[in-house]
């Protein structure tokens, strides 16, 4: 996808660019507000990934206000140092789409950035999701993988509807975390860990093919293939 | 001066004053010349009837002897009488001739009268024609009342003088007196200004206008005492525990660069680098929530919820983590909780609680999770273990920043949990209490009910059947039993 990166410090933007360009993204940059409201406003992009703190007269908030109120919908992920709650309502009211603080794992961007590409892309709640031979149906809440049913707890029912509508994505700790449970702080035991592992032994533990894979330093995946 | 608000105050109640005088002065006055006026009249015009009458019974010539006793009796020449002939001609009295200005017709009249001797006075004068061509005139000098006019109007004029003089003097000691507290006050602010946070305004004992400002401008002084060293309490924190850490990455660092071990090892150890990394980011993070929290700036956080349903979801999700350490997680509830809070802050105090239990209740152990309402109007949440607990010498300290009991070395943290509770705890307006479960530590926030909160009542299932007992309110405590205050 087609990604713009508003960011001022050098070493952030490489750091960035590099690992977009790994995963398989094209990255315009943009290193000061006025250049990022130009790029933003002119050429259509995926996700607009944008600092908050940027030199000069615009901020990064500033920015999202102006795209916002021209109607332009594109996703963005804000980068902040600002970790504070109400910072964050703050830059997600100004029209940002999720919010992430720095410093941070890049893993944990990618994961974001993802995302916020799928959720643009229009998610239709009512639709069975299928991932493999593991099927859902939002509506009447049934699982079942191959032709097994699955029952599931309604927590286990909504990480696993979160990690199938993310299906082939790497999902992280601070992901699930917010999305699935609505908690917005890093708990000191490995609690996520034990859910997944939960989760897993009713999905994956009777068959040949596991689909909830655990990424190395990032966080899980649910994928079919290999 | 005529802009200090005192003196032109004073001012205007001087003006005022003077008016309330006039408008109750010139009413007394005219009532006082009527009821005079019509007095004398009546006593002269009795005083001409029994001359006429002396004048009918004995003629012009008694009547003239009746007059010259009269005047011969009189001492001052208060009384003037005069009695003419047709042609205007003098026959008794103490007027030599008919005063001119008073016309010869029955009637009253006040004029200037020239006494001789006395000089010139102002009279009232009643004429009376008798039979015969004869003329009376019968007169009172005013003169006798004048005194009296005099005294009052001297009287007014000292009213309107110490009226004036007392005000203004009033006015100008009030201004004195306040202009040297606004400046008290103006010096302080100064000082304050200048980087002295130490500096309070004077207060005194009494409960006026200026103190009561003074008192409340204090309150904010001190908040923002508080909030500039919760600032410099932080760096300094900051300052110490980043350092090692730190330090640790540093020493990696430049081992690595230093001893360039081969590729795998190097990976290993940049790995090992990250965690030390995300370790400092970590720290960076809870103390900057607890400074935030600690700021009181958390409070736009706050909504309507339900303590019951978030110990509940908290209570889920720690459940498979227990599970896993085969510990017991009971949860205890009595229904919905409708509280005002900050659900994110609330989420974590009670998370950390669970964490700190599930990290020291032993391998099958046992932990309660319960909230209930409290006899005081007081929402309670508590997280009791079968632990080792906290001695009672260590309760205190445990929620200090940074600290960390024995019984926590080699466990995984950083000692900031439970200051972090108190901090939540302390947002909510309470604090966290800590007390033994025999054996084991219960720890325990209270939050004051909102009834004006109906989430809870409208989210929350039933939780007791109807009819059914309503649990027996209890006694919660909400000081902590190991500290002094």
């Amino acid at each position: 996808m087609k990604i713009l990166l508003v960011e001022d410090n050098e070493r952030v933007t490489q750091f960035v660019v590099k690992g977009l360009q790994e995963a398989g993204h094209t990255t315009d940059h943009a290193g000061n507000g006025r250049d990022g409201m130009f790029l933003a406003a002119s050429e259509p992009y995926d996700v607009i990934i944008m600092d908050r703190m940027l030199p000069g007269d615009i901020d990064g908030l500033a920015i999202i206000e102006v795209l916002r109120k021209t109607g332009k919908r594109t996703p963005i992920l804000i980068l902040s140092a600002l970790t504070e709650v109400d910072d964050r309502i703050r830059g997600l009211r100004s029209g940002g789409d999720d919010y992430l603080t720095k410093p941070f794992a890049f893993g944990e961007l990618l994961a974001r950035v993802d995302a916020l590409h799928r959720r643009a892309k229009g998610v239709d709640t009512e639709v069975p999701l299928t991932v493999g031979d593991l099927h859902m149906d939002p509506l009447t809440r049934r699982v079942t993988r191959g032709d097994r049913p699955i029952a599931l707890q309604p927590r286990e029912f909504k990480l696993l509807e979160y990690l199938m509508r993310h299906a082939g994505q790497v999902v992280t700790r601070t992901m699930l975390l917010e999305n699935v449970w609505d908690y917005h702080f890093d708990p000191q035991t490995n609690v996520v860990d034990v859910h997944i592992s939960k989760l897993r032994q009713k999905i994956d533990a009777e068959f040949e093919r596991p689909l909830l894979r655990t990424v190395r330093n990032a966080g899980y995946t649910l994928t079919a293939g290999d | 001066m005529m802009r200090s608000t005192a003196v032109s105050l004073a001012l205007g109640y001087v003006v005022l004053g003077i008016a309330a005088l006039v408008l109750f002065a010139a009413p007394l006055w005219y009532a006082w010349q009527v009821t005079i006026h019509e007095g004398r009249t009546e006593f002269l015009q009795a005083d001409a009837q029994r001359l006429t009458d002396v004048f009918r019974r004995d003629g012009a010539d008694g009547l003239k002897t009746f007059i010259d006793a009269r005047v011969q009796m009189q001492i001052a020449n208060e009384r003037i009488l005069l009695l003419t002939d047709a042609s205007m001609h003098p026959l008794a009295g103490n007027l030599r001739a008919w005063p001119a200005g008073v016309p010869v017709a029955p009637g009253n009249y006040t004029i200037n009268l020239n006494l001789g001797n006395q000089g010139v006075q102002n009279a009232l004068i009643h004429v009376a024609r008798l039979g015969g061509g004869y003329n009376l005139l019968v007169g009172r000098d005013n003169a006798l009342f004048a005194p009296l006019q005099t005294h009052f109007w001297y009287g007014l004029a000292a009213a309107v003088a110490v009226l004036s003089i007392a005000g203004l003097l009033i006015g100008l000691i009030t201004r004195r007196a306040l202009m040297s507290r606004v400046n008290s006050i103006r010096q302080t602010v100064s000082a304050i200004i200048h980087g002295d946070l130490k500096h309070r305004l004077p207060t005194h004992l009494n409960d006026d206008e200026l103190n009561t400002l003074s008192r409340t401008i204090n309150g904010m002084l001190e908040q923002i005492e508080l909030l500039v060293h919760g600032v410099r309490d932080v760096s300094n924190s900051i300052a110490h525990d980043l350092r090692t850490p730190l330090a640790e990455l540093r020493s990696r660092l430049e081992e690595l660069a230093l001893i360039r071990p081969p590729p795998e090892q190097t990976y290993a150890e940049i790995d090992g680098a990250v965690a030390d990394v995300d370790r400092v980011i970590r720290i960076f993070d809870a103390l900057l929530r607890l400074a935030e929290i600690d700021a009181g700036l958390r409070r736009s956080g706050f909504v309507a919820l339900d303590l019951a349903d978030l110990a509940a979801s908290a209570v889920e999700f720690y459940a498979p983590a227990a599970e896993l350490k085969n510990i017991e997680l009971v949860f205890r509830s009595d229904g919905p909780l409708p509280v005002s809070g900050d659900p994110i802050l609330l989420a974590q105090a009670l998370g950390n609680l669970i964490d700190n239990a599930l990290k020291y209740a032993p391998e099958n152990g046992a932990i309660e999770v319960a909230v209930r309402r409290c006899g005081d109007g007081n929402a309670e949440v508590s997280v009791s273990d079968n632990g080792p607990g906290i001695a009672d010498s260590e309760k205190s300290k445990v929620v200090e920043r940074f600290y960390r009991g024995d019984a926590s070395r080699g466990t995984p943290g950083v000692g900031l949990g439970l200051s972090l509770v108190q901090a939540v705890a302390k947002l909510h307006g309470s604090s966290l209490v800590l007390s033994d479960a025999t054996p084991g530590l219960r720890a325990a926030v209270t939050i004051p009910l909102d009834a004006a909160n109906t989430v809870a009542l409208a989210t929350a299932p039933p939780q007791t059947a109807p009819g059914s007992a309503v649990p027996a309110p209890v006694t919660c405590v909400r000081v902590p039993t190991s500290t002094s205050s």
